[in-house]
């Protein structure tokens, strides 16, 4: 009986195995439209996925390139991920929703991280972050309507001593307070809309 | 042959296989310490912290779930200690004020001596203790129900909603969901912190049962065999 | 690349490279660290770059961009040697008098130097400066010394000699003997002595081990990872060397925060480097002993930190930490043997292999062995990195290194251990940095951080502060962290909100040792520490809260009003036209007033008012 049911596993085995491809294949082209802009990433995402095919483990650094390079993590890109990985959609779902370098939603044109950290909250960081909210009229973690600005908190950039740290693409502004922040948000809006005029 | 281990567990002595937890081994034999998240079957992760014992190793006690420690010879274990007791009380008291509407809650909480909660009761529907997400195998190579997001915004999820389209409609989920049972018309209100005790029934697989629905929305779409709540 | 065969390859390159440097007459070093670039040194760094070209510099003088110093409020930072003349807050103005005068004419620039805000001195050279002088700098005085980019510059100062030593000269087992005598303890925050754990790796059955570089630095407030990581690269390889050979392992991870860059790509260089000159790879200097790294980047998790976490994540898994009934030196990463360590702890390694256990073993209390660097911030006037001998009293560093309070409220307490720690008041200043000392009192070491507070910040808004970042960060899979935590969390907003009970406080205090027993991993357990250290010594802060409905420290919003001091106040407007919310009345010549109603306390009027006539009640 036993022996039977072994045969009958590994023949179940050798056919479906083939198809396990297919199945997940199949969610990806079934369930979202393949978007022309999808179609540029997806050349991004190839050498991002070049020689970290099959591998699981490398999932995080994956997601991590994409983030960089995408600004946010796609439902596409996750399906491309898994199944290029061989990792199972819920998981790189999982994944990217547990860790916080990665957005699930396109984040706005200035990406504006206010340090909260310990050195900074002693410093007045609250004020700084309440600043921010009530002068873009946003959550932290999300994006202005108009897409200009995505307010983010981090816990600690490593530069305490020149507590309160405001970090806008890549430059580090330190010592700030709430007054310095709303001068720093308008500056950024005003050449917002004067790279806008010069169009 | 699997080899077996005799340890002791609250003065008695017990024989199991190598490779077993504590707590199926003392679940065998009678001793019935209270869990959650435990499924018989499925792999322990100790996430509800409810099984918890004392395991006294070289004259010191060090607290730790029932359900992740493997038996060794020789081993020493309490399992209903007034330390442990106290513990397990605040923990049920947690569960309970989290999810002071399900009966499955209120079983644990007077199993594990509470009767009043000191903290304002929420009312949520899923009491996160990952039953559903480590029982549910969904086509192959493909899972449907995952956790998702981390801290108190961890939530049971299908990937992009996609769950009805990769769920092989088992039904083991909705079997082992512990919420899934209302608990009786008792009162539960907010100032009225207080359990009224009527609920008898344990925490057993087959109870679970009982042909109530809750409206939780992985019975969506599915032929769940429980009839709709009237609201 | 200059490829590295054997040991005597190592000690010929060595001795050219300072061979080579003997024509240099000044090493211009300017700190390029994270802090630095914060504070614009590249652009301080691009102007000398310029001068030294215009001038044809470029073979007498070697301009050196290292690591931080440590000393970051005074930053841009210049030293130059050989006699160490040191000068801050540099701007790119500066440099073309720097070169001309100084490197020049030997001339000192006054306005450059540093000025001891306690004496009013100027002082000329980097030793006689009473924060340096204070310290204890065995690992960081090598970030002044290397570029992190320039493995040459690691060499130059005798790097990679404790490998060949260790390869060449001993046995593996006498390597972790050697370790257990100098009683090293981990670095990132357990304090687990290092020895122990390489012992039992070594032991663990498998043939395939693995050693891991723990710099997922979460500690808020906290950055001595990040200076070493980022400012001596090599240092760290070379530790983690000298464990994988003791332990038998041949492959290493190195998982570094995501929120560090310039760490990430610094130690990407060294290994780059290190391979090419053969440190990593088949047959390091000419032994039997192979080794390679993969450096991984964080998520952006702090439970990361945790060791069962940060191995699923290398796994590619969420970083779900998992129960330690069996040791991860036994069953760990792949569910094989792993030594994990902090970057410290690593950094400390090198010197123990040269010098000896006894030498290391010498400094520091009887249960706390070394040197510990310590992140010095918050209210003093000398924020910044600090190294000092274990066994030093509290009060040295606040006030001897860090010049005590750095406006006129006093020092009130000081945070130690970030989220797992605790706070200490003044009175237990004399506590000596050590882990046991600092444990029995109520708070630890932890992984180095020290926040210095005074009396406008709030103790209970600290321990909300640290409520919030656990709450954030907690994984969420055990119920004792999820829902304790929140629930904590609650108790303590609402003593911060005038709604506190009594009663409360018993509450927080069960609760808190609740999660010490019942959590899964070390944040859960330690979760209840900041609010268990402040209500062990500021316990009439939490009562003035709940009986009295008064904030002392003026912080919690809804404890407090503004209001403006008409004895002070010069109507100068400037409040009012910045008050987002127009709760700012008055006319020219009048003093002006805040419309308590409309008033959200943002405090933009506060930052915006030159004359501190806002005042809270």
């Amino acid at each position: 009986m036993h022996i039977v049911y072994m045969q009958y596993m590994c023949i179940f085995i050798v056919f479906t195995l083939p198809t396990m491809h297919f199945n997940i294949h199949h969610v990806n082209i079934k369930y979202f439209n393949i978007t022309e802009e999808a179609h540029m990433q997806n050349t991004n995402l190839d050498s991002i996925l070049e020689s970290r095919r099959s591998q699981p483990h490398q999932l995080i650094e994956v997601l991590q390139d994409i983030q960089e390079q995408h600004g946010y993590i796609s439902e596409e890109t996750m399906a491309t991920v898994s199944e290029e990985l061989g990792v199972p959609l819920m998981d790189v779902y999982s994944v990217a929703s547990f860790y916080k370098s990665f957005s699930l939603k396109p984040r706005g044109k200035n990406v504006i991280t206010i340090c909260t950290g310990t050195a900074c909250h002693v410093r007045g960081a609250k004020l700084i972050v309440n600043q921010a909210n009530a002068q873009l009229d946003v959550a932290p973690g999300e994006t202005t309507d108009d897409g200009q600005f995505t307010i983010e908190h981090v816990n600690c950039v490593g530069a305490c001593a020149l507590a309160p740290v405001v970090t806008e693409n890549g430059s580090y502004h330190h010592h700030m307070d709430s007054g310095k922040l709303r001068k720093l948000i308008k500056s950024l809006e005003s050449k917002d809309t004067e790279e806008n005029s010069n169009d | 042959m699997t080899q077996q281990v005799t340890l002791n567990i609250d003065g008695a002595l017990i024989r199991a296989a190598k490779g077993t937890s504590v707590l199926d081994a003392a679940l065998d034999f009678g001793i019935c310490i209270p869990h959650l998240c435990h499924v018989s079957n499925i792999e322990d992760i100790g996430s509800c912290r409810l099984c918890i014992v004392e395991n006294i190793v070289n004259g010191r006690s060090k607290i730790t779930t029932s359900c992740t420690l493997l038996v060794q010879d020789d081993m020493m274990i309490l399992s209903n200690t007034d330390k442990i007791r106290r513990l397990r009380h605040n923990i049920a008291e947690l569960l309970v004020s989290e999810a002071p509407n399900s009966r499955a809650m209120q079983d644990i909480a007077l199993r594990c001596g509470v009767e009043e909660t000191r903290y304002s009761f929420r009312n949520n529907d899923c009491i996160l203790c990952g039953r559903c997400v480590r029982a549910c195998t969904g086509e192959f190579g493909v899972k449907p129900l995952g956790f998702v997001g981390r801290g108190k915004d961890r939530r049971v999820e299908a990937p992009f909603n996609l769950r009805s389209k990769l769920c092989n409609e088992c039904g083991r989920c909705i079997d082992l969901c512990p919420m899934v049972m209302p608990a009786c018309d008792g009162p539960m209100e907010t100032g009225k912190e207080r359990l009224c005790g009527n609920c008898e029934s344990k925490l057993s697989d087959t109870d679970l049962t009982l042909g109530y629905c809750v409206g939780c929305y992985f019975g969506e779409g599915i032929q769940c065999q429980r009839s709709p709540i009237n609201v | 690349m200059t490829k590295i065969n054997t040991v005597n390859d190592l000690e010929n390159l060595r001795n050219k490279i300072l061979e080579d440097r003997e024509k240099f007459r000044a090493t211009l070093v300017i700190c390029g660290g994270t802090g630095c670039q914060a504070s614009r040194a590249g652009g301080v760094i691009d102007e000398i770059k310029k001068e030294l070209d215009n001038h044809g510099l470029n073979e007498s003088v070697c301009l050196r961009t290292t690591g931080c110093h440590g000393f970051c409020e005074q930053g841009p930072l210049i030293v130059i040697e050989p006699d160490n003349l040191f000068y801050c807050h540099v701007t790119p103005d500066d440099v073309h008098e720097i070169i001309t005068k100084t490197i020049l004419n030997n001339e000192i620039v006054e306005r450059l130097l540093y000025t001891d805000p306690v004496s009013g001195n100027l002082i000329k050279t980097e030793s006689e400066i009473p924060f340096y002088k204070a310290q204890d700098r065995q690992i960081l005085t090598q970030n002044r010394q290397v570029d992190p980019c320039s493995i040459e510059d690691y060499i130059a100062i005798g790097g990679y000699t404790a490998l060949g030593k260790t390869l060449f000269e001993m046995s593996p087992e006498s390597v972790v003997q050697e370790i257990m005598d100098s009683e090293l303890r981990g670095r990132g925050g357990g304090g687990f002595p290092t020895g122990l754990k390489w012992a039992e790796c070594r032991e663990a059955p498998g043939d395939e081990k693995y050693v891991i570089c723990n710099a997922d630095e979460g500690d808020p407030g906290a950055y001595m990872d990040r200076c070493v990581l980022e400012g001596n690269p090599h240092l760290v390889l070379e530790g983690m060397l000298i464990g994988a050979w003791a332990i038998g392992a041949s492959q290493g991870h190195i998982y570094v925060r995501n929120e560090y860059p310039l760490a990430v790509d610094n130690i990407r260089v060294a290994v780059q480097q290190a391979r090419e000159s053969g440190l990593l790879g088949d047959g390091i200097l000419g032994s039997k002993f192979s080794f390679d790294v993969e450096i991984s980047r964080g998520g952006g998790a702090f439970v990361c930190g945790e060791s069962t976490a940060l191995m699923a994540s290398l796994e590619g898994k969420v970083g779900e930490p998992k129960p330690k009934d069996v040791h991860t030196v036994i069953d760990g990463l792949w569910h094989k043997p792993t030594t994990l360590n902090n970057v410290e702890t690593w950094a400390n390694v090198p010197a123990i292999m040269k010098n000896g256990s006894s030498a290391f073993a010498a400094k520091g209390s009887k249960g706390s062995k070394g040197t510990k660097i310590l992140a010095l911030t918050g209210c003093i006037k000398n924020t910044g990195l600090v190294e000092v001998e274990m066994g030093t009293p509290i009060k040295n560093i606040v006030f001897d290194i860090g010049g005590g309070a750095n406006n006129e409220k006093p020092v009130k307490a000081v945070q130690t251990g970030g989220p797992s720690g605790g706070c200490l008041p003044v009175e237990k200043f004399d506590l000596p940095v050590d882990f046991d000392e600092l444990y029995d009192a109520g708070s630890m070491i932890g992984s180095g951080g020290m926040v210095v507070m005074d009396e406008e910040t709030c103790m209970v808004d600290v321990a909300k502060y640290f409520l919030t970042f656990l709450q954030d960060e907690s994984c969420g899979k055990c119920v004792p962290c999820r829902i304790g935590v929140s629930r904590m969390l609650e108790i303590v907003t609402d003593i911060t909100e005038g709604r506190g009970k009594l009663e409360q406080i018993n509450l927080l205090e069960e609760l808190g040792d609740t999660l010490s027993h019942t959590a899964l991993c070390g944040l859960g357990k330690t979760a209840a520490n900041p609010v268990l250290s402040t209500l062990r010594y500021f316990r009439e802060e939490y009562e003035i809260h709940i009986e009295e409905k008064k904030c002392p420290a003026g912080v919690c919003q809804e404890l407090i009003t503004y209001a403006i001091d008409p004895e002070s106040c010069t109507f100068c407007g400037l409040c009012k036209k910045a008050c987002p919310h127009n709760a700012i009345t008055g006319e020219k010549k009048q003093a002006h007033e805040i419309d308590l109603g409309l008033c959200i306390k943002c405090g933009i009027c506060r930052s915006e008012c030159k004359f501190e006539s806002i005042i809270i009640n």
